[in-house]
């Protein structure tokens, strides 16, 4: 099929995003296309707009426009914990189910030595550094409880030992409004594990 | 199409679209396997925990004659990667040997004495901090059951029997020790007194070096030998080494 050459170039550029093929591309770029031209100039400018407007907030390093991010900037946050995550996505998840209650640390990664990825990729030293500078207490751990995510928390443990700093993990065993016949093994030696007293 | 059943070490994980997964799976009987797990990113009941990195599993693919991937089926888990998570250690030797494995093995090659090695090393690193001396005697014998030892016992060259004390001439190239009289006509490096004892000792897993500086020579010469005949840029190694050497 031979479309004219911007409609050509912006099907190219489309499939390149994530789980977009070259028909749903193409689908799009006809919507794009007769879309009013109001909408174009806003979807243009939001999208120049994330690169040139979004950055890294300078102490949980969250995506954010404003330096420091909302949340740092929010007075009524517990001040003596923070909550260590792997991506932005992972504490808006936290985020929605526990509002205003933590500050956060992301981490942008997770150790996998796999992959070549050692601590000094990830932002564990600014964590160090914000323990020693921020007077904080409580170091909540949720990186995933997966391999990866097990190996970070006890290296960031290992690691604040020194310091006089209360480190926890999120709990991980059988899900709210699961079933016990169905939960395997490893979850239901970690949820005996993780018990806790009623 | 032909449903499969094996015993298998999961090598590495990578996510697949949406919910799928990618695995490279170290099999008893068929060697390294790629496969495909549908859903594993959001199965509650068929793959959850199982197809972790450093497990043993039971597996049941799905082979299609002609097709690189398999789709596995159903995997149950036979021992799994608990307490490799608590240190670094543990965590980049495991990475570094599944690596090892997964890079040095063709799809399709079958190898059971070195599934055996890599499933007692993942084992040993559950339960203990791994020194250098464990690390290469598993290296050793990985590389031996991959046809690449290095020949510390007699001349590379002409085959002579050399005395402990004489031994302190290896040739990369040749990938063993020189006798003096060969040692004279071919490139080599020579190294320190005790060094090519305490390789065959952590061979045989009786001690590790006597002294930190015959270590450092070890992994020097290690790493010089793999470069040369293997030729592979280990990513889970330069972790290794800044973490645990």
């Amino acid at each position: 099929m031979f479309y004219p050459e911007p409609i050509e170039r912006l099907i190219d550029n489309l499939t390149r995003l994530p789980g977009i093929g070259r028909k749903t591309a193409t689908r799009l770029a006809f919507f794009l296309l007769s879309a009013r031209e109001g909408y174009i100039t806003d979807l243009s400018h939001s999208l120049i707009d994330i690169k040139e407007k979004i950055r890294l907030c300078s102490v949980c390093f969250n995506i954010t426009d404003i330096d420091p991010c909302a949340i740092c900037r929010d007075e009524r946050r517990d001040k003596a914990s923070i909550c260590v995550v792997e991506e932005s996505s992972h504490m808006m998840v936290i985020e929605s189910s526990n509002p205003g209650q933590f500050r956060y640390h992301i981490l942008h990664g997770i150790i996998n030595p796999l992959e070549g990825i050692g601590p000094d990729d990830i932002r564990i030293n600014e964590l160090r550094e914000r323990i020693l500078s921020e007077g904080i207490t409580e170091v909540i751990v949720a990186t995933n409880p997966n391999i990866e995510g097990n190996t970070t928390a006890h290296y960031i443990a290992e690691i604040l030992k020194p310091y006089d700093v209360r480190i926890t993990r999120i709990a991980s065993g059988i899900p709210v409004g699961g079933d016990i016949v169905y939960i395997d093994p490893l979850t239901i030696k970690s949820s005996l594990e993780n018990r806790k007293k009623l | 199409m032909s449903l499969r059943k094996d015993e298998a070490i999961v090598l590495s994980k990578r996510a697949y679209g949406e919910s799928d997964r990618i695995i490279h799976l170290f099999t008893l009987n068929a060697g390294k396997v790629s496969a495909i797990a549908k859903g594993a990113g959001k199965s509650q009941k068929r793959f959850m925990n199982t197809l972790e990195p450093f497990n043993h599993v039971k597996v049941e693919y799905f082979e299609k004659q002609g097709r690189g991937m398999v789709r596995i089926e159903n995997a149950d888990l036979v021992s799994g990667n608990s307490g490799i998570e608590t240190s670094m250690k543990r965590m980049c030797s495991a990475s570094f040997f599944t690596e090892f494995v997964d890079r040095m093995t063709r799809e399709r090659e079958p190898y059971n004495g070195l599934f055996l090695a890599l499933k007692e090393f993942i084992s040993f690193a559950r339960s203990k901090d791994p020194a250098y001396a464990d690390i290469l005697h598993y290296e050793l014998m990985m590389l031996d059951i991959l046809g690449y030892h290095p020949n510390f016992d007699t001349c590379v060259f002409c085959g002579t029997v050399i005395n402990d004390e004489e031994k302190i001439y290896f040739s990369r190239e040749r990938g063993g020790v020189l006798c003096t009289v060969c040692s004279r006509s071919l490139p080599h490096r020579r190294w320190s007194p005790g060094l090519m004892q305490g390789f065959l000792a952590v061979k045989k897993f009786e001690t590790g070096f006597e002294t930190r500086s015959l270590e450092r020579e070890a992994q020097e010469l290690m790493e010089g030998f793999i470069t040369y005949h293997v030729d592979l840029d280990f990513k889970s190694y330069k972790l290794l080494k800044t973490m645990v050497f």
